[in-house]
């Protein structure tokens, strides 16, 4: 018998569990989260009007309801038990905490206030516990040429009755104009063209793209986007390639966002920058197939670094996986049995349950959903009834 | 008549869903990534499980069994096969267009569909089994 620990819920550590699972149909696999509550950036960075992409969730909630896999949630590693100590219990433990820091865009001005870096205002746009509603004002310049950058100006650019069937519960601010601006030509952005294409749907913003030369189906996309004006616009977006950012201009707050393409030079007047330029984190260096030392594994973003969406994670665990299976040795640690008196206070999936069952009570017309949104809320909801 | 479940994925939704329904009739299931066209045979039903990627794309998994269909261009005269698309309506003009390819391709080499084709909307209400389980039983019915 294996016992196999993963830290992190997210769609990483799931997938992971999945593979497992299926390779290991007796295998003991816990998976560990620093929150209360499971699936990582499936519920706090996947948008909240994207409720069709959330639905991977299905398949994970069988890990714990069918397959024997065990959810300790509020469980911190370091704070509540040690890396060192879960790798004496566990025949294998696996990394998949993501990473979960705004890269910066390493300008002067970056840090001036009204500067927001996308996974805060997405985790606080998703109510991830104990997030502060960031503070958005009328002009807005997102920095990225990514899907990330797409999910900000689709969610601002919505209309209320737009979110309908999400589970968005913030009121975001009006914002009346939207500056998109990559450092890359619109050839060699990183958009999915079918992300672009849901901007076209936007009943209440006008789409301007400025600059988008070449061929591909980011071009092509972007070409059907232009010029597009639904009667009564309230917001007006604008696409930009090839600038590279030079500094964030502002005394107590953001005034204007600075760019340079060769010798030209771009000045747009903003209230508020955010940036969707990619994330950072604690990466561990490990080999190619995702082992850091006997015994411990990385997979998904630790692994890899921020780059690739949910199939490609997937495709990582399945790899992991079958590279722990392969190594395992005669087994036989105490896995769960040994943790569980460690960490008392662990939220269950019957916790996680019942959090479940009261966000789903609680949504307000229209939307599926209202998270809970702070870490003591949550405790108390997984623990009634314990 | 003798059935296979077959199934075309990127994220795992229509595995899992496939799974559940080769458990549910008791037939086999395979992945379309690892079934060769010539192994279809005149005589048997085949449900095919397909969801739908990026622009209106076939799964990963359906990929390199499109490629096979297109390279042996197989006659399938006597193959009957029914289809259930898993799609999203987030994304309207391409809704379940990865059930649609598989039924044109499949019907383009003779094979006959069995009922219609059936559509699961991920971001609509109703969860893929409650639909796929009594499809799966009316064909059952049929075979």
């Amino acid at each position: 018998m294996h016992s196999i620990a993963i830290i992190g819920a997210g769609p990483a550590g799931c997938y992971c569990a999945q593979a497992l699972a299926k390779a290991l149909p007796d295998a003991r696999i816990d998976i560990l989260d620093a929150r209360p509550v499971p699936y990582g950036l499936i519920r706090y960075g996947v948008a909240p009007d994207h409720q069709g992409t959330k639905a991977v969730i299905r398949q994970f909630e069988r890990l714990f309801e069918r397959q024997g896999v065990q959810f300790f949630g509020d469980v911190t590693l370091g704070r509540d038990v040690t890396l060192e100590a879960l790798r004496e219990m566990y025949d294998a433990v696996v990394l998949a905490t993501g990473l979960d820091q705004d890269r910066k865009l390493g300008v002067p001005g970056d840090d001036l206030p009204g500067v927001l870096g996308s996974g805060v205002v997405t985790r606080a746009w998703n109510d991830a516990p104990d997030s502060t509603p960031p503070q958005i004002g009328a002009r807005v310049v997102v920095i990225g040429n990514g899907n990330v950058a797409v999910d900000l100006v689709r969610l601002l650019a919505k209309t209320d009755a737009e979110c309908e069937g999400s589970d968005l519960t913030l009121t975001l601010p009006p914002v009346t104009r939207i500056d998109v601006v990559g450092r890359s030509p619109a050839e060699a952005a990183k958009f999915d063209p079918v992300m672009l294409k849901e901007l076209g749907r936007l009943g209440a913003a006008s789409i301007q793209v400025h600059g988008a030369e070449g061929e591909g189906k980011v071009i092509e996309a972007l070409a059907t986007l232009n010029g597009h004006a639904p009667e009564g616009a309230r917001c007006a977006v604008h696409f930009h390639f090839g600038w590279v950012p030079e500094a964030i201009e502002g005394d107590t707050r953001v005034t204007a966002a600075r760019f340079a393409r060769g010798a030209e030079r771009l000045s747009l007047p903003c209230d508020t920058v955010l940036t969707a330029i990619g994330f950072d984190g604690s990466r561990q260096e490990a080999d190619v197939e995702g082992r850091i030392a006997p015994g411990l594994y990385t997979t998904g973003w630790a692994r890899r670094g921020p780059r690739g969406t949910i199939p490609e994670n997937r495709a990582d665990a399945m790899q992991v996986a079958a590279t722990i299976a392969a190594d395992l040795g005669p087994g036989g640690k105490p896995g769960r049995d040994a943790l569980a008196p460690l960490v008392p206070q662990a939220v269950g999936y019957a916790g996680w349950q019942r959090i479940d069952e009261a966000e789903r009570a609680a949504a307000p017309e229209g939307r599926v959903r209202a998270k809970i949104r702070t870490r003591v809320a949550m405790l108390a909801l997984a623990q009634r009834g314990e | 008549m003798p059935t296979q479940v077959l199934y075309g994925t990127e994220t795992g939704n229509a595995e899992m869903l496939a799974e559940d329904i080769a458990g549910h009739i008791g037939a086999d299931v395979a992945n379309l990534a690892d079934f060769d066209p010539a192994a279809f045979e005149a005589g048997t039903l085949y449900l095919i499980v397909t969801s739908t990627y990026g622009d209106g794309d076939l799964p990963a998994s359906a990929k390199p069994f499109a490629e096979k269909m297109a390279a042996q261009q197989p006659d399938l005269s006597g193959v009957r096969f029914a289809v259930f698309g898993m799609g999203d309506s987030e994304y309207p003009e391409t809704f379940n267009f990865g059930g649609k390819r598989i039924e044109e391709m499949m019907t383009a080499a003779g094979a006959v569909m069995v009922g219609e084709r059936v559509t699961h909307d991920a971001s609509g209400p109703d969860m893929a089994d409650d639909l796929a389980l009594p499809w799966a039983d009316a064909l059952m019915a049929l075979a």
